[in-house]
């Protein structure tokens, strides 16, 4: 289990200007559906992007506080 | 002396057009991520593989460290790497998977 807060603050490490927005998906704090808007996100592929996030959340994502992830990654311009 | 596991991985994305590495079987799959992925390309009709990895931690390692991402399920298309629903969903909306699958089954 991990709070909202606890999420943002991982990634917001990594991306200091993201603006994060994070749903519990099932209540149990640990299924998360996370959208994180930041312009490190630029010229960066789907593929990358989400390795960022993955990145960022690395530690609570291996010690299983996070058991499952949906991620949306965009730029501030929404590309 | 390279590694019997990279070549099983090496020789499944090839033979399978569309492999799907996940939790359980098609009968029964074992993550509802999984069961989404399988969805999802259920709508296009062409056929796919899912190859259980949830017992097989040395061939899980294997493909993270390969792909460079963490979770499962992990999906193959002609042999290249496209992460997952979250990245599937998106290509789809801009209507990239129709050609793509296509393309892989030479239509």
């Amino acid at each position: 289990m991990i709070t909202n807060d606890a999420l943002t603050s991982y990634i917001r490490k990594t991306m200091s200007d993201a603006a994060v927005s994070v749903t519990d998906r099932t209540g149990t704090m640990d299924h998360f559906s996370i959208k994180v808007v930041s312009d490190h996100f630029k010229g960066k592929n789907l593929l990358d992007r989400h390795r960022m996030v993955y990145q960022a959340l690395d530690e609570p994502m291996k010690d299983g506080r996070i058991h499952a992830l949906e991620i949306k990654a965009e730029t501030a311009d929404g590309s | 002396m390279s590694n019997p596991i990279e070549e099983e991985v090496q020789r499944e994305i090839k033979t399978n057009k569309i492999l799907i590495y996940g939790k359980g079987t098609k009968q029964m799959p074992m993550c509802g991520f999984t069961r989404e992925t399988m969805q999802f390309f259920d709508k296009y009709g062409f056929p796919y593989e899912l190859i259980d990895v949830l017992q097989n931690p040395a061939k899980r390692e294997f493909l993270t460290k390969m792909t460079n991402w963490p979770t499962l399920p992990k999906v193959f298309i002609d042999g290249q790497f496209y992460g997952d629903t979250d990245i599937l969903d998106p290509m789809a909306a801009k209507g990239e998977i129709e050609p793509l699958l296509k393309k892989a089954f030479g239509k």
